[in-house]
């Protein structure tokens, strides 16, 4: 327990300690923020930092044991309707309670002056991985090659983002970076290799990898067609 | 703004962060009460640390909102205020490669690469590989914002060319290229660019803060994928070609 309290702290450390200095570093010499702003940054970094500790030890303690519960005993039941089902789910209730996503509903809220909300996109971006999660698996399941899946993704995306209208392409391609945050990636990838070991004949290397690839592809899709069916 | 208000809207913070552990928690009860039954210590512990994880998250994004928000817009208004506009590019490059330096999910993707390759493909390399991929791809984002060009014009060309290395490479590399998208677009780099690049599109004038200030996660993303696959590629080639000279003498 505490070897990874120290893990956890060195790690988050290591992530926001270089931009954290870097910025002060640029402040000092060209900007000089106001000192309110600069202090606020300052205890606004430690918050974060702090934050950042408290929710990866609770990831480590409550999320990714219940994200395994569910997932190691999806594959025992063999109806496939229901394994799809709770996948969706899995990807759905995850992603809805990643901070990074939080964050950029957050953001595009404010930007875009409440025109786009935070529970709608927070929505779309969690049913877009969902239901890619659910075809991951289903992919799995068929032993489908994984590269035509994700070229056939892409494909997607790329015809799509022509028919979106210009103000939703930026925020959709952002929807799929923010899916791969610390609560998603271990749960989802736990579930997949989790799946593939149990079901005979896959190698889990191969089947286990390409899960995330293909989530990050949901909320794409997702925003676009939200973006085309709203305007 | 005056003096300290690091604790403003915490009573939201903290709502929008018990909303978004509803489902997941729901959904756990749900399956533990049907089939699961696991005993009432291990789920003692497992509450345990969803209630951390909230606390964390909570401190997380108020820190987020109160610190690094107002620093971020106040630098990109800077930034976009200043006359020579191409300055902003070696700016993004700084930044990208700070935020990836130091990403831990980076430096686990090398070590997980390393091993897959049998020790060919260093973790050094993956480490400042793409650490450089994001830092030229963030300059690019920059550059984007500057002269006010569609995001589609860098994305799609970049999404083709990853299509394209896809059936060049292995499935192995392909499986790691797609799945490490993810790995550099930690927290610094969600929430602190995100507010320079907005903060930069409202004091250019004639950009659209939705349109130029999103984007840049995107970008992100896609150095990773496509600088795996390259690496693998070059792999590869190296491998062919020393198996053909032993053919050969």
């Amino acid at each position: 327990m505490l070897r990874v309290i120290k893990e956890i702290t060195l790690e988050v450390f290591q992530a926001i300690l270089p931009l954290t200095l870097g910025v002060l570093a640029i402040n000092f010499m060209f900007i000089r923020m106001p000192a309110p702003v600069l202090i606020q940054f300052i205890f606004g970094a430690v918050m974060v930092i702090g934050g950042m500790i408290l929710f990866l030890l609770g990831v480590r303690l409550g999320i990714l044991p219940m994200g395994e519960a569910v997932g190691s005993e999806l594959p025992k039941r063999r109806f496939v309707p229901y394994i799809l089902a709770v996948a969706f789910l899995v990807g759905f209730s995850v992603t809805v309670a990643e901070p990074d996503v939080m964050v950029l509903s957050d953001q595009v809220n404010t930007v875009s002056g409440g025109s786009i909300s935070n529970t709608l996109l927070v929505g779309v971006i969690a049913i877009g991985v969902g239901f890619f999660v659910a075809a991951a698996i289903l992919r799995i399941i068929l032993g489908f090659p994984i590269t035509y899946m994700l070229a056939a993704g892409y494909t997607a995306i790329i015809i799509l983002s022509f028919f979106t209208p210009p103000e939703f392409v930026p925020v959709a391609f952002d929807a799929g970076g923010v899916t791969t945050g610390p609560v998603t990636v271990p749960v989802i990838l736990a579930l997949g290799i989790g799946f593939s070991s149990v079901l005979a004949g896959r190698s889990t290397l191969g089947d286990g990898f390409g899960l995330i690839g293909l989530a990050s592809i949901g909320p794409v899709i997702g925003v676009m067609l939200m973006g085309v069916i709203l305007y | 703004m005056t003096g300290l208000d690091l604790f403003q809207g915490f009573g939201d913070t903290v709502s929008t962060v018990l909303k978004s552990i509803v489902p997941i928690v729901t959904f756990f009860v749900i399956f533990q009460l049907i089939y699961l039954r696991l005993p009432w210590r291990y789920l003692a512990r497992i509450f345990f640390g969803v209630g951390i994880a909230v606390a964390g998250i909570a401190l997380f994004l108020q820190g987020v909102k109160t610190g690094f928000y107002p620093a971020g817009s106040e630098i990109g208004t800077f930034l976009g205020a200043i006359r020579l506009k191409w300055l902003l590019i070696p700016f993004g490059v700084l930044m990208g490669f700070l935020a990836t330096f130091g990403e831990p999910a980076v430096r686990v993707l090398g070590y997980q690469v390393e091993k897959a390759s049998g020790g060919s493909i260093r973790r050094s390399l993956v480490l400042y590989g793409i650490s450089f991929g994001v830092a030229l791809f963030v300059g690019l984002g920059m550059a984007r914002i500057v002269w006010g060009i569609p995001l589609n014009y860098i994305v799609i060309p970049g999404y083709i060319l990853a299509i394209i290395l896809m059936f060049a490479s292995d499935k192995t590399a392909v499986s790691i290229a797609f799945d490490s998208g993810g790995v550099a677009t930690g927290p610094m780099a969600v929430t602190f660019l995100l507010a320079v690049a907005v903060g930069i599109t409202s004091s250019i004038e004639g950009r659209d803060p939705v349109v130029d200030g999103f984007g840049l996660i995107s970008l992100i993303a896609l150095a990773p994928i496509l600088f795996i696959m390259l690496a693998g590629l070059y792999l590869k080639i190296r491998l062919k070609r020393r198996g053909e000279q032993n053919g050969n003498g």
